[in-house]
């Protein structure tokens, strides 16, 4: 009985507003998210090469194509060494970034937040051009002065690991700055009483970070940790784009890539919509391990 | 104050909902103007990075001197694949555009799946004056290009490229070599150990881009065939060996760096190394940020056999439906392919010119290339160009990319020639059956 007038006060006068105000917003989510991954789905069981005027209808076969190449595991693999990757470039080290600007130096703080944040303004694929030419092994500034010290820069892009830390890191330029100010703006926020009254104990730095400022920020940790793994994939696409196409020999391919691969590259649209729902399905199991174990752990304000 | 806000709301949605519903205003159903002249459309992919403004002025100036038909210039995104999808969309709907560009490597697919009329037939049918056109103006390797398998001619070459060498004249003098650059490709290998050993500096950048196009020049310039009779048979002996060369001078001699082209290109621009195989597109690119003595030469032989260079680019076809825009197809055709408007577009795009006698014409790119001396590398080994490779049918794009992984194995050092091509060879049969 309650359930039910509950349900009837959702749509009384107050709220119909509401979903009016929504419904924009709906409508865009509507076109521009769930009817492409609806889409997705059904083309994840047909063969077709986007331009033919026909789909051939071959059910479970680009999924089990995909799971028995081995270049799909070796894919997956590369993907979650993205994810380590950047889950210390973009979340372990802008934290000790934000801590360390905010309580521990004194001055030149505006400076700092200053050109740490800039490269997030740039695009991305102006960036891995200028990366292209920087970390150009054999002619580029970085490879020049690594001469004068007798030292061989590696030849990255054509060599497995390498390639992918450096696009990794390639990637950390643009992503830091934001994560960085966001973790900041949340240190920022934890009330200095308890850091002073922490320093007059004597309690040494790094446990100030560990036991206050981390619990105390985790809530806005988690959304970078979380925000790191999803765009931080999405943004690396960019550079293997522009720099390696995937290459040498999918070595710098994730599944992100290798899903636009296959459909832009090799039009293989059955091929390429399995592979984004496996990876979607992945992604759904970590979020799910992560709301389930982590999220309890979580320290919010309000 | 609510009100203004739901007002507000209320023009956002209808905003968004009728930009959704806008349709785009075509012209294509007209078939004719006011003036009585017949409207034709002209599919084209150049952007106005890439001959784009070209396009418009040759349209602009044919629609001034010409009395019975008006070209409307329609440029597709996405290169050659963005027009197959579209042309593929105003086919589904019953129409057509009167000439479309395609792609090399859309050739059998466009076919296979679009109406078309031959050049020739039009020619024959309509405009007898023209019965020798063809033969008269193109060199029959040429024409052979825009053939489909049974020697039907499907269009005519249009935007032509060709693989060449260019070369860093100062560093090779410095290593003491000819400054003319070598002949053959056993003298690419040989320079480029003696100006490793001399200068420290790498001899020669091979393109490596996300296709086979250098890979195919290297290999059937020395008697290999990419494909005979529908199978890929590039693991021949001549094809292990010319890849062979290729390998040992990344891997042996380590007097060639195996970069991604755009790095390739770069490191010869600074002077990192010698000498750069790769597309006569990139001619400007290379001739305005060189800051030494540059030069092109024609693609390397080996030795007592001649090049055979795939061309790269797009033909011109016919795809008008009816008689009146057949026939103004082919006036505008003839009008593209006259000394002066091809004279422009390779001016503008950086292409070859598909045509004879306009290299020496006065009206023609005569002093054009005594400006730019590079392009002649290009202009000269025209007879030696073949069509580029593409591996038939649905899994055509899944072979090539076979060949670029087992590029990367090879030149990783990862795995031998022989058995990389081999291996390769026989996926790719698998794949093609």
């Amino acid at each position: 009985m309650s359930a039910l007038t509950t349900g009837v006060k959702r749509f009384n006068r107050e709220n119909w507003k509401a979903y009016f105000l929504l419904f924009p917003s709906l409508l865009i989510f509507a076109f521009f998210m769930f009817w492409p991954f609806i889409y997705t789905i059904y083309l994840s069981f047909f063969d077709w090469n986007m331009i033919s005027p026909t789909k051939e209808f071959v059910g479970l076969q680009n999924y089990i194509d995909i799971l028995t190449d081995p270049k799909s595991y070796n894919i997956f693999g590369n993907t979650f060494i993205y994810i380590a990757i950047l889950l210390v470039l973009n979340c372990v080290v802008p934290y000790v970034f934000a801590f360390v600007i905010d309580m521990v130096l004194k001055r030149f703080k505006g400076f700092y937040k200053g050109a740490l944040f800039m490269p997030a303004f740039i695009s991305l694929v102006v960036g891995s051009i200028l990366f292209t030419w920087i970390l150009n092994p054999v002619s580029g500034p970085v490879a020049i002065i690594l001469g004068w010290f007798g030292l061989e820069m590696p030849i990255w892009s054509k060599m497995d690991g390498w390639v992918i830390f450096v696009l990794s890191l390639i990637t950390s330029w643009k992503v830091f700055g934001y994560n960085f100010i966001v973790l900041y703006a949340s240190i920022n926020g934890i009330s200095r009483e308890l850091i002073e009254a922490a320093r007059l104990d004597q309690v040494p730095l790094w446990r100030i970070f560990f036991q206050i400022v981390l619990p105390m920020s985790s809530a806005t940790g988690i959304y970078v940790f979380i925000i790191t793994i999803v765009q931080g994939l999405q943004y690396v696409f960019t550079p293997i784009k522009v720099i390696t196409q995937g290459g040498p020999n999918y070595a710098s391919s994730n599944a992100i890539y290798h899903a636009y691969h296959e459909a832009f590259v090799l039009y293989r649209t059955g091929h390429s919509a399995a592979l984004s729902i496996l990876t979607m399905v992945i992604f759904l199991v970590l979020l799910f391990i992560e709301i389930k174990f982590v999220e309890r752990g979580i320290y919010y304000e309000n | 104050m609510k009100k203004l806000v739901i007002l507000f709301t209320f023009v956002a949605v209808l905003l968004v909902v009728s930009a959704c519903g806008k349709k785009e205003e075509t012209t294509a159903n007209k078939t004719s103007n006011e003036g009585g002249k017949t409207v034709i459309e002209y599919w084209h992919v150049n952007a106005e990075t890439q001959g784009g403004k070209t396009v418009d002025e040759l349209v602009k100036e044919f629609n001034a001197q010409s009395e019975t038909t008006e070209v409307i210039a329609k440029f597709n995104p996405d290169m050659y694949k963005g027009l197959m999808q579209n042309l593929q969309a105003e086919a589904a709907a019953g129409k057509a555009p009167a000439i479309v560009q395609v792609g090399w490597s859309f050739l059998n697919y466009f076919a296979n799946n679009f109406e078309y009329s031959s050049p020739q037939a039009i020619i024959d049918q309509y405009f007898p004056e023209d019965k020798t056109f063809l033969e008269d103006y193109f060199l029959s390797n040429v024409l052979a290009l825009a053939q489909g398998p049974d020697g039907e001619q499907i269009g005519i070459p249009y935007s032509l490229s060709t693989p060449v060498l260019y070369i860093n004249r100062d560093l090779l003098k410095e290593a003491g070599l000819d400054e003319n650059g070598p002949k053959t490709w056993e003298e690419v290998k040989e320079f480029s150990k003696t100006i490793k050993e001399q200068t420290g500096k790498f001899g020669v950048y091979i393109q490596q881009p996300a296709d086979n196009w250098a890979t195919q020049a290297l290999l059937e310039s020395n008697g290999a065939k990419m494909i005979t009779d529908g199978k890929a048979t590039f693991a021949s002996e001549e094809g292990i060996k010319a890849y062979q060369l290729w390998a040992d001078m990344v891997l042996e001699d380590q007097s060639a760096p195996n970069l991604p082209w755009d790095q390739g290109i770069q490191s010869f621009i600074d002077g990192n190394v010698a000498m750069l195989y790769t597309t006569i597109a990139q001619r400007s690119n290379v001739q305005s940020n060189s800051q030494f003595d540059v030069a092109a030469i024609k693609s390397p032989a080996w030795e007592g056999k001649s090049p055979k260079l795939p061309a790269g680019g797009a033909m011109l076809a016919i795809t008008a439906k009816d008689e009146e825009q057949r026939k103004a197809g082919w006036e505008f055709m003839k009008f593209l392919y006259s000394v002066e408007s091809v004279a422009k577009w390779t001016e503008g795009t950086g292409y070859v010119p598909p045509r004879k006698d306009v290299a020496e014409a006065e009206n023609g790119l005569k002093d054009f290339l005594a400006e730019n001396e590079m392009m002649n590398a290009a202009i000269e080994q025209m007879d030696g160009v073949v069509p580029w490779t593409s591996f038939p049918g649905d899994a055509g794009l899944q072979a090539e990319q076979l060949l670029l992984d087992v590029r990367d194995q090879i030149l990783g050092g990862s795995i031998s020639v022989e058995e990389g091509l081999k291996a390769t060879e026989q996926q790719i049969n698998e794949l093609l059956q």
